[in-house]
């Protein structure tokens, strides 16, 4: 996606876990200040959120994880300056940590400046190439000021554009947020944590895709990019093994995330369904046979952005049926089965008329009445 | 998203027709580069529509990153300029969903269709006039012959969009640059007031009108062109007020196709004009189609005619009035004189030259030969021997059954 960050992640991540695991290593002994505070916010009572992390600040001045959640405080109660000047602060220490960039942009983004938040954004995704999060609202804000030139191309009166679009903001720095969990806009739901970058022999190749049976103790370091990093072998980093004492915030997550062994534990049968379900999407796709391909998708189905389901219905009909031909390829599939839940990732050939297009896709899917349905499609 | 997708776009954008143009995109490219050296020089003419088409290059290259840079400061150096905005857009919108062709707006954004549509052929147009480029050293067949009086020349080629401006000199005709225009919404062969058409013919600038007298609308000057002309007259022709113009300040160019007649220049574009022409001597030559010809082709295609201009010339020495009189069309018209009110005139001419030989100062002629109509329009001083000066006529000669006809003569200075 990045091809020139793409050597980056594996080193960077493992900086940022050490720092993570040294700054954490501290607070520890009051990883519940963070969950209390967090509480406090969620459940809307901001001062007192604020009087707690004030609190807590007054002992550990320079805490990015407290400080964090005083800007997400700010954030809510509505202090943009405020947050603005918490989140920047963080930037400016803890340059290689992606949240505060990808929060500095939301507000940017709400002030209706979107160079800044672009700006913040691409520091964001360079710090960590794979944040699902940054990526997606970097989707928004480019899709904002490509409707903004748009609209001056045209000459329309910027009147119905003028609606800053709605950014995820992140509420908690280094939670191990799967990159499969997009849109987190409230989805935390942690399924996969990554395995910790191994300490076995230094100059170790790519940290490659994650083992199938992934440790059980989250390390604090956001899942890996789908894309197959080439490893900067270079760098003999003795990387610092996070320590399973070091385990952020026990994620309270909107959802429980039950999380029972995942994919180890399912069944090859589980994983052939969601294959084949994936295959037909695509062949149905392909044969531009819209029923099919719109059975493909579940009734709780959340298109992309801001679009209802059937203004999104009624664009891919357009779209499918505008093509004189159509050829989808699917490879690298990889499926991961949580219970009633799925996630397939893959690469995607597609090509149309003269248009030839490869891309990660990601499908979220469920299953329902027997079959296995898209919640959620994502690219990148 | 990757490489591949944008390179997919590379063929929608129609940039890529401009790579199959080695000579011409080479020449251009130069240009540019040279433009590059001077890019503190914002504003100055050509240099928005030759960033545009570096943007172009880029897309055609599969750089979408470095387009997009460049992009983005060719919309802040001219936010005005909608194609810049729409193409900005587009590479915006690649960093997320594919685009398939110019413009390519979600359908929530497509309110004016015809807008669109009309910027799509702006770029078309000028991606047209930078790949068909005069051949070089080549200039339109109207300009017979261009006396160096005439220190510049305009001609105008609708279905390029193209106005091309050129330094004479005796050494000849030299194009010295070229800019996207914008003609009548309802095209060109303006014949009746208000019908929305740009005229074709052989035109000269009368004057240049100031700014700060003219509506905004008009932009950065005017140059008013002497439509109708005796020609035009002579067919019915009727409106006049075509000027050559700029735009307001909230749109640096305008469609194609978007004027009640006049001829309109970026701003930017007719500065660099109005610095270099001089009102009346300069010729506007205005064509559906320029067809581009070595000078000296030029020259030949009207030598026939110059031997009948010669032999007008001999008569009017000779005090023939009959024979001089001959050349004249019956329904010659000089501002309301007729054929017999004008032989007066000549023999008054021929009474004061009194037998000494007439000689063309600074002739020019240019060929003006379109469907059925060849006609001529001759510029000169007419000087008789030992005398320093003499008054500057200008004739419109017309061929009619194959015989070249004065069908209109009078004295410019």
């Amino acid at each position: 996606m990045y091809p020139g960050a793409a050597a980056l992640p594996p080193f960077i991540r493992c900086l940022a876990a050490a720092l993570v695991a040294s700054s954490l290593m501290v607070g520890m002994a009051h990883a519940d200040d963070y969950s209390d505070v967090n509480q406090l916010i969620r459940s809307g009572k901001l001062s007192d959120a604020q009087a707690r992390a004030d609190k807590y600040l007054a002992g550990n001045p320079r805490d990015p994880q407290m400080r964090f959640l005083k800007g997400v405080i700010q954030t809510e109660a509505g202090k943009q300056p405020d947050a603005i000047a918490t989140f920047t602060a963080l930037t400016q220490e803890y340059p290689e940590l992606p949240e505060p960039y990808n929060n500095l942009a939301v507000l940017y983004a709400n002030q209706k400046q979107y160079d800044k938040a672009r700006t913040a954004l691409e520091m964001a995704i360079r710090t960590n190439p794979s944040y699902a999060t940054a990526h997606e609202n970097m989707g928004d804000v480019y899709a904002k000021l490509a409707s903004q030139a748009y609209a001056r191309a045209l000459q329309l009166d910027a009147g119905n554009t003028n609606v800053p679009p709605k950014l995820a903001l992140i509420r908690e720095l280094f939670s191990p947020v799967p990159a499969t969990a997009r849109g987190g806009k409230t989805n935390v739901a942690a399924a996969t944590p990554a395995p910790a970058p191994a300490p076995a022999a230094p100059p170790k190749p790519a940290p490659a895709p994650p083992a199938p049976a992934p440790a059980p103790v989250a390390a604090p370091v956001p899942a890996p990019a789908p894309a197959p990093a080439p490893a900067p072998v270079s760098a003999p980093v003795p990387a610092p093994v996070p320590t399973p004492a070091a385990a952020p915030a026990p994620v309270p997550a909107p959802t429980p995330a039950p999380a029972p062994a995942p994919a180890a534990a399912a069944s090859s049968e589980t994983q052939d369904a969601v294959e084949s379900a994936v295959k037909s999407w695509a062949a149905a796709w392909a044969a531009r046979d819209m029923k099919e391909y719109l059975a493909a998708y579940g009734k709780d189905f959340k298109p992309a952005g801001k679009q209802t389901h059937a203004a999104w219905e009624a664009e891919r009909r357009a779209r499918i049926m505008g093509k004189s031909r159509i050829k989808v390829g699917v490879s690298d599939l990889e499926v991961k089965v949580d219970g009633a839940k799925a996630t397939a990732r893959f690469r995607q050939d597609y090509s149309a008329d003269s248009l030839n297009v490869t891309s990660r896709k990601t499908l979220e899917m469920v299953k329902s009445g027997g079959t296995w349905v898209i919640v959620r499609e994502s690219t990148g | 998203m990757t490489i591949t997708a944008s390179r997919a776009l590379l063929c929608l954008l129609c940039a890529a027709a401009l790579l199959h143009a080695p000579g011409a995109f080479a020449a251009k490219r130069e240009r540019a580069i040279s433009r590059a050296a001077v890019a503190a020089d914002a504003r100055k003419d050509g240099d928005a529509e030759a960033r545009l088409i570096d943007v172009y290059r880029q897309i055609g290259q599969g750089e979408p990153v470095k387009a997009l840079a460049e992009a983005e400061r060719l919309v802040n150096d001219y936010p005005q300029f909608q194609l810049g905005q729409l193409v900005y857009g587009d590479l915006l919108a690649l960093r997320v969903r594919p685009v398939r062709m110019l413009g390519d707006l979600p359908e929530s954004d497509q309110r004016d269709a015809a807008a669109l549509d009309s910027l799509r052929m702006e770029s078309a147009m000028r991606l047209k006039a930078l790949r068909e480029r005069p051949p070089a050293g080549s200039v339109p067949m109207q300009f017979s012959k261009l006396s160096p009086s005439s220190k510049h020349a305009i001609a105008v080629d609708a279905s390029r969009s193209r106005l091309y401006l050129f330094e004479n000199s005796a050494a000849g005709m030299t194009l010295i640059a070229d800019y996207y225009i914008s003609v009548g919404k309802s095209g060109t062969e303006k014949s009746i007031e208000g019908d929305m058409r740009t005229p074709l013919g052989v035109y000269y600038i009368t004057g240049s009108l100031d700014p700060r007298s003219l509506k905004a609308f008009y932009g950065a000057g005017a140059l008013p062109i002497n439509y109708p002309n005796p020609l035009d007259m002579r067919q019915g022709k009727t409106g006049g007020g075509i000027w050559l113009h700029g735009t307001p300040a909230e749109q640096f160019s305008r469609p194609p196709l978007a004027t009640d007649g006049c001829v309109v220049v970026a701003n930017p574009d007719l500065q660099r004009i109005l610095r270099t022409v001089e009102p009346r001597s300069t010729p506007v030559v205005i064509a559906d189609r320029l067809n581009w010809v070595p000078p000296q082709a030029a020259a030949a295609a009207t030598r026939a005619f110059e031997a009948t201009y010669s032999a007008w010339r001999n008569a009017k020495t000779k005090g023939d009035l009959l024979g001089t009189m001959a050349f004249y069309a019956a329904d010659f018209n000089s501002y309301g004189k007729s054929l017999a009110d004008w032989s007066m005139v000549v023999q008054q001419d021929i009474k004061r030259n009194a037998g000494r030989a007439i000689q063309a100062k600074d002739l020019s002629m240019l060929h003006w030969h379109s469907g059925g109509v060849n006609s001529m329009v001759v510029t000169f001083g007419e000087v008789a021997d030992g005398a320093a000066t003499g008054p500057v006529r200008r004739q419109y000669w017309l061929q009619v059954q194959g015989l070249w006809r004065i069908i209109f003569e009078g004295t410019i200075g």
